[in-house]
């Protein structure tokens, strides 16, 4: 570029600039919308990203939720260290050794001591996938694996046994803990956990009870099964509960609710830009009678925008990264804690996060910017001199608007039938978004014109503040835009949330209702059963197995049709008396399918499936279908005997016990004596217990990014109004010339911007069903191949009109008094020049 | 220096086609000042458009310095009236957010050719120089009509046009600003064409056009 061209770029710059020099409450909005679109979008991301570090640190810190284990086989055996080793080295780096042994402390306690190798524990996962190798080992993890070791106390159990930190426990054979740290976690539960060198030390043995095997893809499964020495087997985990997979619904919608926050905050900023530019309009005319060109014009605004967006998303980035913080205390606090190093929210703001919303933001000033430049484009400048902002909001304007609007509500509705992979149901979203967003300004026009047509004459105040509603629109629409996205945003996220609470909890109700899970090779159950007849409520024990089935993987279960957990079996569908028709075997072989046999494989109720048994194809009939939230592959119900008959090779699938008094520390006597070894049973109220800890904390995080969101829409608001009312200054010196009083002047200004928030309000409640019901009842089948009822709810709906209320009286209010303080200034100047 | 001959413009509006300039021819030589009279409507400032390049003609040829400006492209527009056209208005057209100074030197930068001690001599000669830091809307409208008038003369443009530069001022205030802007042109060398309804203010000029039903005529 030529020296003379740049000298000229920069003057118009400085000139440009010098605008918000003058008028900082515009940079600030600008800035404002800008940031905090990033901010919530980055915060969004964070959360997921942390949301799914906490699944993945649930599942491989307790073991429980191992999706396999390695056992030795033999009576009283274990897993010798060389044999660990040899698979490890094989490559084998899914495996972690635990050791989980009953010991009595010298007061009479028993206690359950759960000791793995730290080192060992495939926590990349919890990354989201990322292969960043970050040791987890920062700060006191190093005390806790190098001597004289940690014992890591839960704080209640600490409490309970009047245990402090340093403290250490002496057991009944005179070894003593390692000293302990109060540090829970909630997936501890109420066992103390060292690392394994003091395990090693302390229980006097080099071997482990078990290994556990985190996720494995089907080929690794069967390269790890032929890689495994004699005297250990692999068994699949039956009762893991992967909380990722069971989540990464939510996860996905909240991603596309982050960005619909984003959207909002690009709205701020598109409707920030053109005021500032509509504002700078007699500036940027005199420039071009300067013989300044479009093209250094042009050049000169995308630099602002560059600046601008480079500058709104450093602080938007940061501020995302202090909202993640607040919103997630457990992330600052498990800084120093043990996975300190991995759950920092830096982890998950990363560059690529930001260059990402640079470049979105780039996009959304450009395409802001765009249109004030092609209509200049359009007009020579005399034309240019003669106009005024509120000539940009012509009938003609409003067609296009109202026919775009249509267009794209039309394309939603054509599209909705063709629908059948997660981003064609996201483009339909954005459809149905966009378009209603387009209609509402010619809504807005529509409901105006009538209102002030229906008015008798004698109501003049009123007819004013009707036609008054016409000269406020063209500012306000988008602002209105914004807040509409935001209202449809919160009702639709409330509406997802409330519904995956309901439906999780009654589904985890059920699944878990047992108080205890045990898989076991050496239990006895029959001995169990039959020693503890006053402890055990109900037993369920499962059989099965798993196949192939429309080139899937497929459950097999064999269940107790009369167990509790059967004959409260959750159903999203089926024939009447489906239970019992089920129960009973009838010659058509009633049968149950997870719902993913029906919206994956399409079979309907009624319908036969044909499943491979030992006896070749045999058909059955699907009466019902049920819940099975998570489970990415099909699953058959059948009564036991059922199974038994056609699967020779059926195995047992582990043992539910629902106890009389849920006390499981007094049956856990019982449970050894019959056989089962420490580790082999799973605390289920506890595992449900930390389930919906985990779920009821990203939930109020959304809460909080909800309330966030609507925030960001009143500053677009607070941004339009403020604009306007500078703009309209001295038409409201002239109104005060005329007599016009201060309740009249609300009347009129304040009327009209109560109408819209009104409307907008009214058209945001349906819009917010059909993105809940879209979410739920289309794209979530689409993606996951279940469904969830969708709980709609009136209570959020009343909590946003207070809150959007509230808005507008606040920004009213400020209005009126930034009103106020100027007038007299404005009304000087009238005299002056009239 | 400005030649313009056969030069015809009309709008369309919704009852038809309306002709504003019909078929006129002017000249302005170097350093001549020439003040364009005419009632309301009579397209006084339409010339004036046109020749600064603001509107296109229906018809006509234009030439300044001898270069066609029929044909020019809108690059060799912006060339001319950053370099050598220089626009007054009525209403001043500052940049409300730059003060004074920067106000005042805006054209010579853009145009690359700031002489500061010719802005001083400007300066000087309309009683700007306490006012350099203030924004326009701080001052009055002879005031701002005085920085307008430097900020068109500080690169000395060949050509200054000026659309009612009294228009928003009272009499004492006008013939102060008429006096100043002779002046001042005349120290530039520039030429100056001048739209105005007052005779009074057409008088300070060296030669009176007159358009009436868009035909051009000298008095």
């Amino acid at each position: 570029m030529k020296t003379e061209r740049l000298t000229r770029i920069v003057w118009v710059n400085r000139v440009l600039l010098s605008h918000y020099r003058r008028h900082p409450l515009q940079a600030i909005f600008l800035l404002l919308g800008l940031t905090l679109g990033v901010a919530l979008w980055s915060a969004v991301e964070l959360i997921n990203g942390h949301a799914r570090t906490s699944y993945a640190d649930a599942e491989q810190f307790l073991g429980a939720d191992a999706h396999f284990w390695i056992r030795p086989t033999g009576e009283n055996a274990a897993v010798s260290q060389q044999d660990y080793i040899r698979l490890r080295r094989l490559g084998f780096v899914e495996l972690y050794p635990i050791i989980e042994a009953r010991l009595q402390t010298r007061e009479q306690d028993w206690l359950i001591l759960l000791a793995t190798d730290f080192m060992a524990l495939p926590i990349a996962d919890a990354q989201n996938n990322s292969s960043e190798t970050a040791t987890p080992f920062v700060g006191d993890a190093l005390a806790f694996m190098t001597p004289p070791f940690q014992t890591a106390v839960p704080e209640s159990l600490a409490s309970e046994l009047g245990i402090n930190p340093g403290d250490q426990l002496t057991l009944t054979n005179g070894q003593r803990l390692p000293p302990a740290t109060l540090q829970s976690r909630p997936q501890q539960g109420e066992r103390l956990v060292v690392d394994m060198a003091a395990a090693f030390e302390v229980l006097n043995r080099d071997n482990f009870d078990y290994l556990g095997v985190t996720k494995l893809s089907a080929s690794r499964e069967q390269a790890l099964r032929q890689a495994l020495p004699e005297g250990l087997i692999l068994t699949r985990n039956q009762q893991s509960l992967d909380l990722q997979e069971l989540t990464d619904s939510l996860h996905i919608q909240l991603a596309a609710m982050g960005w619909l926050a984003f959207v909002v905050g690009l709205f701020i900023v598109f409707n920030a830009v053109r005021f500032s530019l509509w504002m700078r309009q007699a500036t940027l005319t005199t420039l071009r009678e300067m013989g300044i060109g479009l093209d250094d014009l042009a050049l000169a605004i995308a630099l602002e925008a560059l600046f601008w967006s480079v500058l709104g998303t450093l602080l938007g980035g940061g501020l995302g990264f202090l909202l993640g913080n607040l919103l997630l205390p457990t992330v600052s606090s498990s800084l120093g804690s043990l996975y300190g190093a991995i759950i920092t929210p830096t982890v998950t703001l990363t560059a690529r996060h930001l260059l990402q919303a640079a470049i979105m933001t780039l996009l959304g000033v450009t395409v802001a910017v765009a249109g004030p430049i092609w209509l200049s484009a359009r007009r020579s400048i005399r034309q240019q001199q003669h106009q005024t902002l509120d000539q940009q909001f012509q009938p003609r304007q409003l067609g296009v608007q109202s026919l775009s609007a249509v267009a794209l509500l039309g394309l939603a509705a054509l599209y909705y039938f063709q629908i059948d992979s997660v981003s064609d149901g996201f483009v339909l979203l954005a459809l149905v978004l966009f378009g209603s967003a387009l209609s509402l300004p010619p809504l807005l026009y529509g409901a105006f014109w009538l209102a002030a047509r229906s008015m008798p004459a004698s109501w003049w105040r009123l007819r004013w503040a009707m036609r008054d509603a016409f000269a406020q629109l063209p500012h306000l629409r988008i602002a209105m835009m914004a807040l509409l996205l935001a209202l449809v945003a919160n009702l639709g996220v409330s509406t997802l949330v409330g519904s995956f609470r309901i439906a999780f909890t009654d589904w985890l109700t059920v699944r878990m209702s047992a108080d205890v899970y045990v898989q076991s090779a050496t239990l006895d159950a029959d001995a169990l059963l039959t020693q503890a007849p006053l402890k055990v409520q109900a037993s369920h024990a499962r059989t099965g197995l798993n196949l192939r089935w429309q080139d899937r993987p497929t459950e097999i279960r064999g269940v107790n049709t009369q167990a509790p957990d059967m004959r409260s079996l959750p159903l999203a569908l089926s024939e009447p008396n489906a239970l019992s028709q089920w129960a009973e075997q009838g010659h058509l072989r009633p049968i149950l399918a997870n719902e993913q046999v029906h919206h994956l494989a399409g079979v309907n109720l009624g319908e036969s499936v044909s499943l491979p048994t030992d006896t070749g194809t045999v058909d059955f009939q699907v009466v019902g279908f049920f819940h099975d939230y998570g489970n990415p592959y099909y699953a058959f119900y059948l009564p036991k005997a059922t199974v038994s008959q056609y699967w020779k090779n059926a195995q047992p699938m582990g043992l539910a016990i629902w106890l009389q008094d849920t006390n499981l520390q007094a049956f856990e006597p019982d449970l050894l004596d019959a056989g089962a070894e420490p580790g082999d049973w799973i605390d289920q109220r506890q595992l449900m217990s930390v389930a919906l800890q985990i779920f009821e904390r990203t939930f109020a995080i959304t809460g909080a990014l909800n309330t966030l969101t609507l925030g960001v829409a009143g500053v677009a608001l607070f941004a339009a109004l403020m604009s306007i009312h500078q703009q309209r200054l001295h038409q409201y010196a002239h109104w005060r010339a005329l007599g016009v009083n201060q309740q009249e002047w609300l009347l009129i200004v304040g009327g009209p911007l109560a109408g819209m928030v009104m409307v907008t309000g009214l058209l945001a409640i349906p819009l917010g069903a059909v993105l809940s019901a879209l979410l739920i009842a289309d794209i979530n089948i689409i993606a996951f191949g279940w469904s969830m009822p969708l709980n709609w709810s009136w209570h959020p709906v009343a909590n946003l009109a207070i809150l959007t209320t509230l808005t507008l009286i606040l920004t009213g209010l400020t209005a009126l008094w930034r009103v106020q303080r100027q007038l007299p200034n404005a009304l000087i100047r009238l005299g002056g020049t009239a | 220096m400005l030649r313009f001959t056969h030069l015809s413009k009309g709008y369309a509006q919704p009852d038809g086609f309306l002709p504003v300039l019909n078929d006129v021819s002017g000249e302005v030589a170097r350093g001549e000042s020439v003040a364009l009279l005419g009632e309301s409507g009579s397209g006084k400032s339409t010339l004036l458009h046109l020749v600064a390049g603001l509107d296109v003609p229906d018809h006509g040829t234009m030439l300044l310095n001898d270069i066609s400006l029929t044909d020019a492209s809108a690059q060799t527009w912006n060339r001319l009236r950053r370099e050598h056209i220089s626009l007054v208005f009525q209403d001043f057209h500052l940049i409300p957010t730059l003060n004074v100074d920067d106000n005042l030197k805006l054209q010579a930068r853009l145009a690359g050719q700031l002489d500061l001690d010719f802005c001083n001599q400007l300066i000087e000669r309309l009683g700007l120089t306490g006012l350099l830091h203030g924004l326009p809307g701080e001052l009055s409208g002879g005031q701002q009509q005085r920085v307008a008038i430097a900020r068109s003369l500080a690169h000395r443009p060949t050509l200054v046009l000026a659309d009612e530069p009294t228009g928003n001022l009272d009499e004492q205030t006008a013939q102060d600003v008429m006096t100043l802007l002779i002046d001042c042109v005349r120290a530039a060398n520039s030429s100056l064409l001048m739209v105005t309804h007052s005779p009074a203010m057409a008088a300070y000029l060296d030669r009176r056009w007159h358009l009436k039903a868009g035909e051009l005529h000298e008095d």
